[in-house]
């Protein structure tokens, strides 16, 4: 886990991929309704902690085969839209830890960073979101009106739960890991 | 689900004998025909053929009882959401307008309504399949089945390692929810105000990430240490030979995606209405 | 087979290296057990044998080890780990399959050997350890010990001719732990492959023959021996480790030990020689129980509970537990243990029976109110800890409260002083160490103000040390007034701490009475998986009057010099 590679499948990166999915597709049970058909899961979070550690690819996979493990465990069919949605939102997630400079178990990073996080994070939830409405409208045959009031819902939702849940915990973890170094007993 | 972390229930029928690679392709060529079309006879032949498949399965009803109910709750609200958002989306589609029900603000058609209709259908006819694969297909076969079309085999084995660790995690998950629970952390309606339920749901994040990194890190090491990753290929105790069922349904599967392509392009190109 | 020479090794985010100056001799066939203090360095050793330094853990390699007389740098960790299989601590991090048949199989896969062959050799490896019926079975349907049988059974199907074990007696009850190091003994027998044991629990994997104990301490050997040179010096306890119980009594009978008494075979000790000395000091205990004061805190009685209205768990239990006193809960896993301290903290509800605390029924209490009265503290303390800061977590049950704020400062303050975790205060959790973070879910629950404590397995991951030192804490505290209960499978902890013991074994109470005398009881130990305390095989041996006055005389003696320490 030295080069910072997303392509780089070690045995790590295949571990973390099932956990991380193992996390995603359990967690994806609870969630709280926010409007028609459009459920927020606190879930999504784990996508954007996920994917500042390990990157893109992973958080792609992890999106992918935690939503369609949800799906299967719950019983009922699996809604593919969605899942290539939460696939995407996991994409987005991991293009910060791309920047050389980005280091969450160093604890470094900059401000510019966290702007990053929230801009892919919005990005990631735009594009997710708007690909399983698209999907729901040309594949499922859904009406465009009706989709879009789930999109604007599930877009919204979504990125209050990066911004409230996910960035928070990224930061937190970032903060730790930077103060772990030069403690001080005091008396 | 069971302590296997998922709804497989053992048996002995032709579903679970077949190999876990044919019946992901059966699968996927069922929900591929189901998204090429809006047509409500496509759905009702699928749908019985579907259906008669469940039942030869014998999964216990019981099992699936909840499944239909919730599937069932689903339509509804779907239905009610597009008959308020969209009343009049039939029209659309039809080109006529049959009203049936004032709703004040706009009327509810019978174009809409027989839409609604095979939209229902359309989502339900993918339930049967979807039951046989999850009820009939044993965990440990989803990974080799993957690697057997063809997905690349560290990927495959990712979703082996999640199904191994879910009931790690929902127990993990438990007692990490009632030891914050003691110390007064609540997390239902009522327990405390809205805020500070997301705060409290936060903090259960950092403990279920934490244990998790360690766990990849364990893990990680056994499975190097096991050999994981040593040569290009691996193979699967799990990976039966084919049978000639399996060649059947696999040919059967692949007509289907075929027919189904070859029927929307010539014969069933849009939204059927009869009325 | 393998040796180190002038080997250290540093991990590349440290400034100190973890292990120093490093000779050692494994010879072939050898069973050798490498012990010490956590810190000192033997997991280390341990990851340097099989591979994963320097393949995983990054770090600054000094000197040279070899494996079968080739050095070992260049070579992958595939190719090491074909002489070295490893049994790691944690079991269900090495249980990878989803079925016995398919972990057993994992290696044969990774090496692509076809499917008929692969079947064949799980089922031999399989019929080696016994666990044959089980093939088909998952993960999570197995106990601690029949985990372990499957992973040695992966292991042993590679062609691996050395055996490291990581820990062995970690997760295991007392009984599954002894029949453990049988298993390994057996192998050796049979394979005559090398085998190293990495472990602190040394009176435990002294149960059976070892060739040589080496001795660790702050990233240094201290000492290689025969278990026998070993043990009758004073190399263990020097260097932080548990001596076996009846070598602790030897020495406090102002026994003179040595090499030649053979020291490690309990039952052929040098009895004349030892006869007097132990008698006389059994003579001069005086029956100095003091019974703590009969104020029932919590008391149980007649409960009876069932998850799906059929099979009864728990199958009327009654027990009390009074004011300031320490109570441990003895059991084999699946005996009932986990699910009584659910029914206490109201995570479940009992069919049947009362659970009252200081009188009151609490049947129909939610599990937040009966919170305030009763403190839990899981084992694994990284799956407690919610805040990043120490004071954060402390105070994070009396925030949720809606304490005011200088209320909240004065108590945290107050109680990391109490818990030592003051000078730390500024610090993040991460940066603690496993002791020191389990003594913040301590203080986090001790913030509550609970009357009674529930502490699953508080010893586990602690080395001799640090275990004394959060013992002495919990038994600081019993002396105020608080109660604790104990849900363990530690029989030294059980045997030193606790003033009484309820043991349980298939949903119901088996014994209920002083430790020193359950612990002596045949038929309960048997029942419940535990195993009996070496002092009283000791005692028999030399012939003692009462096995049970014998170990609550060692008890109360022993209590006498930590006070004074």
């Amino acid at each position: 886990m030295n080069q910072k590679s997303i392509f780089n499948f070690s045995t790590l990166v295949v571990v973390a991929i099932g956990i991380g999915a193992a996390l995603y597709g359990f967690l994806g049970f609870f969630g709280f309704t926010v409007g028609p058909q459009t459920w927020v899961k606190p879930a999504i979070a784990f996508l954007t902690i996920f994917g500042a550690l390990f990157g893109p690819i992973v958080g792609l996979l992890i999106g992918l085969i935690g939503h369609v493990i949800t799906d299967l465990i719950s019983g009922g069919i699996v809604w593919w839209g969605w899942a290539f949605g939460s696939a995407l939102i996991g994409l987005f997630s991991g293009f910060v830890f791309m920047n050389k400079d980005f280091n969450v178990k160093a604890g470094s990073y900059a401000k510019k960073h966290i702007y990053q996080i929230l801009i892919y994070g919005l990005i990631g939830c735009i594009v997710g979101i708007g690909e399983a409405t698209l999907f729901d409208i040309f594949i499922m045959g859904e009406p465009v009106d009706k989709m879009a009031v789930q999109f604007w819902g599930a877009v919204l939702a979504n990125i209050a739960t990066v911004t409230v849940l996910g960035l928070p915990i990224v930061l937190a973890i970032l903060r730790v890991n930077k103060k772990s170094s030069n403690l001080t007993i005091e008396k | 689900m069971s302590k296997m972390g998922t709804l497989y229930a053992p048996g002995n029928s032709i579903f679970h004998r077949m190999d876990g690679s044919v019946k992901m392709l059966l699968f996927a060529a069922w929900t591929i025909a189901t998204f090429l079309f809006l047509d409500l006879r496509v759905f009702v032949v699928m749908l019985l053929v579907g259906l008669g498949l469940l039942l030869s399965a014998k999964i216990p009803f019981r099992r699936i009882r909840v499944i239909f109910w919730v599937m069932i709750v689903f339509n509804v609200f779907n239905t009610a959401f597009i008959l308020l958002i969209t009343p009049t989306y039939g029209s659309e589609l039809t080109g006529t307008s049959t009203p049936v029900l004032n709703i004040g603000y706009n009327t509810i058609n019978l174009e809409t309504l027989f839409y609604v209709l095979t939209l229902t259908t359309k989502y339900i006819t993918l339930l049967p399949i979807s039951l046989l694969f999850i009820f009939t297909t044993h965990p440990s076969q989803f990974a080799s089945s993957l690697n057997r079309i063809g997905i690349p085999y560290k990927i495959a084995y990712a979703v082996n390692i999640a199904f191994r660790y879910i009931p790690d995690i929902q127990s993990e998950f438990r007692s990490i929810t009632n030891s914050m629970q003691m110390r007064g952390i609540g997390f239902r309606k009522g327990d405390a105000p809205f805020i500070q339920r997301v705060k409290n749901v936060t903090s259960i994040a950092f403990p279920m990430l934490y244990s998790s990194l360690q766990r990849i890190e364990v893990v990680s090491n056994a499975m190097e240490l096991r050999g994981f990753g040593k040569h290009r290929r691996r193979t699967w105790y799990h990976m039966e030979k084919y049978q000639g069922i399996d060649y059947l349904v696999g040919t059967l599967s692949i007509l289907l995606i075929a027919g189904s392509i070859w029927m929307k392009v010539s014969v069933l190109k849009g939204f059927w209405y009869p009325l | 087979m393998i040796s180190f020479h002038n080997f250290s090794f540093q991990y590349q985010k440290l400034t100190e290296p973890t292990l120093r100056n490093i000779n050692l001799d494994i010879r072939p066939g050898e069973k050798i057990l490498i012990a010490g203090p956590s810190g000192s360095g033997k997991s280390t050793l341990a990851h340097c044998i099989n591979g994963l330094i320097p393949f995983t853990y990054e770090g600054k390699l000094e000197g040279t080890m070899t494996l079968h007389g080739e050095s070992t740098t260049g070579k992958s960790i595939f190719e090491i780990s074909q002489s070295v299989g490893t049994i790691l601590q944690d079991l269900d991090g090495q249980f990878i399959g989803l079925s016995v048949g398919e972990d057993v199989a994992f290696s044969f896969e990774n090496d692509g050997v076809p499917r008929a062959q692969m079947k064949q050799e799980v089922e031999r490896a399989l019929t080696t350890v016994n666990m044959l019926d089980y093939i088909d079975q998952s993960p999570h349907d197995l106990s601690g010990g029949q985990k372990q049988r499957v992973s040695l059974a992966g292991i042993l199907s590679t062609q691996a001719d050395i055996l490291l074990f990581d820990e062995p007696l970690a997760n295991l009850d007392p009984a599954s732990g002894k029949q453990a190091m049988k298993m390994i003994d057996d192998i050796h027998q049979q394979t005559n492959k090398t085998i190293i044991i990495i472990e602190h629990r040394i009176e435990d994997v002294l149960e059976q023959l070892i060739d040589r104990i080496v001795v660790m301490s702050e990233g240094e050997i201290q000492a290689i021996g025969t278990p026998d040179e070993i043990l009758s010096s004073d190399i263990l306890r020097k260097h932080g480790l548990r001596e076996p119980l009846y070598i602790e009594a030897l020495k406090y009978a102002g026994c003179e030990l040595s090499a030649a008494d053979e020291l490690t075979q309990l039952h052929h000790i040098n009895v004349p020689k030892f006869e007097n000395a132990l008698t006389s000091w059994y003579n001069a205990g005086t029956a100095s129980t003091s019974s703590p004061s009969k104020q029932p805190l919590l008391d149980v009685q007649n409960v009876r509970f069932s998850y799906d209205g059929e099979h009864e768990v728990i199958r009327g239990v009654s027990f009390q537990v009074q004011t300031g006193e320490i109570v441990a809960l003895l059991g084999n896993n699946g005996a009932g243990k986990s699910t009584l301290s659910h029914l206490i903290m109201g995570i479940v509800r009992q069919s049947s029976g009362e659970i009252r605390l200081q009188g009151e029924e609490i049947r129909n209490w939610s599990i937040r109110k009966r919170g305030e009265q009763i403190g839990y503290v899981m084992q694994n303390p990284n799956q407690m800890i919610t805040q990043h800061m120490i004071w954060d977590e402390v105070a994070l049950g009396l925030t949720i409260r809606g304490v005011s704020k200088e209320t909240i400062d004065a108590k945290v303050e107050h109680i990391l002083r109490i818990c030592g975790l003051y000078p730390y205060r500024n610090w993040p959790i991460s940066a603690l160490s496993y002791g020191q973070k389990k003594r913040v879910t301590i203080a986090a629950v001790l913030a509550m103000e609970p009357k009674l404590i529930i502490l699953d397995e508080p010893t586990a991951g602690q080395d001799y040390k640090h275990y004394t030192e959060f013992m002495e804490f919990i038994a600081e505290l019993a002396r105020t007034g608080l109660s604790f209960i104990f849900i363990t499978h530690d029989m030294h902890l059980a045997l030193e701490y606790t003033d009484s013991a309820v043991v349980i074994s298939g949903g119901e109470v088996i014994a209920n009475d002083k430790v020193a005398s359950v612990l002596t009881n045949a038929e309960v130990i048997e029942r419940a998986n535990l195993k009996e305390t070496s002092l009283s095989v000791l005692a028999r041996v030399i012939g003692l009057p009462s096995a049970e006055g014998f170990v609550q005389h060692f008890i109360n003696y022993e209590k006498q010099v930590k006070h004074h320490e």
